[in-house]
């Protein structure tokens, strides 16, 4: 391979300076590695909270939502384009629950993107054992579906959630409220709706999900079971939960189900619309943090290149006296620049990858007293490894080089000769 | 009669700091191809100051300027690089050796910068040139690793490495002693002689300008006489 002799002096005066040369590469490289680290973690978080999320949301709820009345009606009544106003207006009463809940379901199975859809029925209870009340909601599911959405068997603690379908009556309830009404697997609970009467139910499982509001209030029923409890026929239906093979496309999709149906179809950003403002903060606060590593990293670069210019301002008009323009000038100083950036992103990426590694092993879980899962899943400090983040890093780091060399050979390059050698 | 190497019209060049002051007034000048020109004159009468204009590193100036029949005057900075690469070496009062580099190393860059050769054919032309000055044994070493005779004479091999028409030198034998000054001189009179090369020095030696072809002497930025 030819080098080219501008290659050949900038790696002559990288090597004549190794310990200076090392230290702006130590610099590139604890920004880059912590670069990586950051967004390792950042990522492994967002997903496990994502993921956390979709083991209680589904992508799509679609549900009937209050409405606040409209002009619509009387403009179709007066018949003429005036602008109608109306004062204080107010919730319009209407039937709970949707409308035609199977045919909705079976018109909305047919779009491509949907993978799973289960309708549910939910009814706020009170929960009562031996005198002790409790307030909660039972979710009344078709529970191979729910499954199936929600992994609920990979949340349960005792009992088959299979015999929601072959029992009579019976009760999936959280670990919390077993706990708070001290119930075990065959107990007999009194759960009474707003609207019905109160049923004696068998619990025949506990579940933990690991969120703990969610544990000391939900239960899961057959739908049928919540259906008599509500005191409804079997075409009530409050909410349908629909997954799909994607989830990102889950906002769009949404709006398209809202205006085939007319119902509110909520998708998973909405619902967890708290989670997306954290996801945004924590990028702010990482990419800060990043950017000041970088920028450290780059004034190292810019100092010891400026130094070096200084140091070397003789050699440097002698390589412009014998014949080197401005441009071969830049040139070896921002290779020398490139060189350490490259090298230092190099040594990065293999650090950021070992610290990723090492912090996806510290535990973390068994936090929590008395419950069998304290952080739901979770038991290791979510990390990701993700190759972009490590294109991202590397690109980062040399572009912080080159920004931080452009200015010192810029200079040198600007060096004149006559006056440097005539002193 | 031999071609002109390079041609000064009326140049004029004033400093600016504090106040404009003329440094060289309008000064005409022709040097022949193969003649070995020495430039005297009291310090401040504008020689060294001249050779910085004749040596296209200095453009401010008035005038016009041609080398080998070239107008130089006005040209962009990389195109006199280029120009100074290949047609004009360098000898100054200090070495200017890059000390990070070998001898042999220093004398082969502004050949790898002009790129006509192969690294290999460089190499063997570096080290033919420190051959003629007797300096090859040290070609490996460091180029601060040698005594000030020895790198002057690496630094005039290096000026040499393009073969170029015109040497220019400010006082090249100003840090020697009155041994490697002869050496030095009689280097510059078989380039001359020999290999037909085109020589400007400026010196304050009078015994090494009166030993050259000819001797132009200035005074007060102006040309006394043209030898």
């Amino acid at each position: 391979m030819k080098i080219s002799v501008n290659t050949e002096i900038a790696i002559t005066y990288l090597s004549s300076r190794k310990k200076q040369t090392l230290v702006a590469a130590l610099g590139v490289m604890f920004g880059v590695s912590m670069f990586i680290f950051m967004q390792s973690l950042m990522k492994g978080t967002n997903d496990y909270f994502e993921k956390m999320s979709f083991n209680t949301t589904p992508h799509i709820r679609l549900y009937s939502e209050n409405k606040v009345a409209d002009a619509h009606m009387l403009g179709n009544y007066l018949k003429d384009s005036s602008v109608k106003i109306l004062t204080n207006p107010k919730q319009l009463v209407q039937r709970q629950g949707i409308i035609n809940p199977y045919g909705i379901i079976q018109q909305i199975s047919k779009n491509p993107q949907v993978a799973n859809i289960t309708p549910q029925v939910t009814a706020g209870v009170i929960y009562t054992s031996s005198g002790v009340q409790l307030t909660g909601t039972v979710s009344g599911v078709n529970i191979v579906q729910e499954d199936r959405m929600f992994d609920v068997q990979g949340n349960m603690v005792t009992g088959d959630l299979h015999d929601l379908d072959r029992i009579n009556n019976s009760i999936l309830i959280g670990h919390g409220i077993a706990e708070k009404l001290s119930l075990h697997v065959g107990d007999n609970i009194t759960v009474t709706s707003g609207n019905g009467s109160p049923m004696i139910m068998k619990v025949i499982g506990i579940y933990a999900s690991g969120v703990k509001q969610i544990d000391e209030t939900k239960s899961y029923a057959n739908i049928v079971q919540a259906q008599n409890l509500l005191g409804k026929d079997r075409s009530y239906v409050t909410d349908i939960k629909i997954n799909l093979k994607d989830y990102n496309n889950a906002p769009e999709v949404a709006r398209e189900f809202e205006a085939i149906t007319g119902y509110k179809a909520e998708d998973w950003v909405q619902a967890n619309s708290q989670l997306k403002v954290a996801f945004k903060i924590r990028a702010m606060i990482l990419n800060s943090v990043v950017g000041v590593i970088l920028l450290v990293a780059g004034f190292g670069i810019y100092n010891i290149l400026n130094m070096t210019i200084y140091e070397k301002i003789k050699e440097i008009a002698i390589l412009k006296a014998t014949g080197f323009s401005g441009r071969s000038v830049i040139s070896i100083f921002l290779q020398q620049a490139i060189y350490i950036g490259m090298a230092g992103a190099a040594i990065g990426i293999m650090l950021g990858f070992l610290i990723t590694l090492g912090f996806s092993h510290v535990y973390i879980g068994s936090g929590g007293s008395g419950s069998p899962t304290p952080f739901g899943s979770l038991q290791y400090i979510p990390m990701s490894f993700y190759v972009p983040h490590y294109i991202e890093a590397i690109v980062f780091g040399i572009l912080t080089t080159i920004a931080a060399g452009y200015f010192p050979a810029r200079k040198a390059s600007r060096v004149d000769p006559v006056t440097i050698i005539r002193g | 009669m031999a071609e002109t190497a390079l041609k000064a019209n009326s140049i004029t060049k004033y400093f600016h700091d504090p106040v404009d002051m003329p440094v060289l007034k309008n000064i005409s000048l022709e040097v022949k191809k193969g003649e070995f020109v020495s430039i005297v004159g009291k310090s401040g009468c504008g020689k060294s100051t001249l050779l910085y204009v004749l040596s296209t590193m200095d453009r401010d100036y008035e005038g016009s300027l041609e080398i080998n029949g070239e107008p130089v005057t006005g040209k962009p900075l990389n195109d006199l690089a280029r120009i100074r690469n290949s047609s004009i070496g360098f000898v100054f009062q200090f070495h200017y050796l890059l000390p990070d580099f070998t001898c042999l190393k220093n004398v082969m860059i502004p050949a790898l910068r002009l790129g006509k050769l192969s690294y290999k054919e460089v190499e063997e032309k570096a080290y033919e040139k420190l051959k003629m000055f007797g300096v090859e044994e040290q070609a490996l070493k460091k180029a601060n690793k040698l005594s000030g005779g020895e790198q002057q004479r690496v630094a005039i091999a290096r000026a040499l490495i393009n073969d170029p028409a015109i040497i220019m030198g400010d006082e090249p034998t100003g840090n020697l002693d009155s041994k490697n000054t002869g050496i030095v001189f009689d280097l510059f009179q078989k380039l001359s002689k020999e290999f037909g090369q085109t020589l400007i020095t400026v010196t304050h030696d009078g015994d090494f300008a009166k030993r050259s072809d000819r001797i132009i002497e200035m005074a007060d930025g102006e040309i006394m006489s043209h030898g």
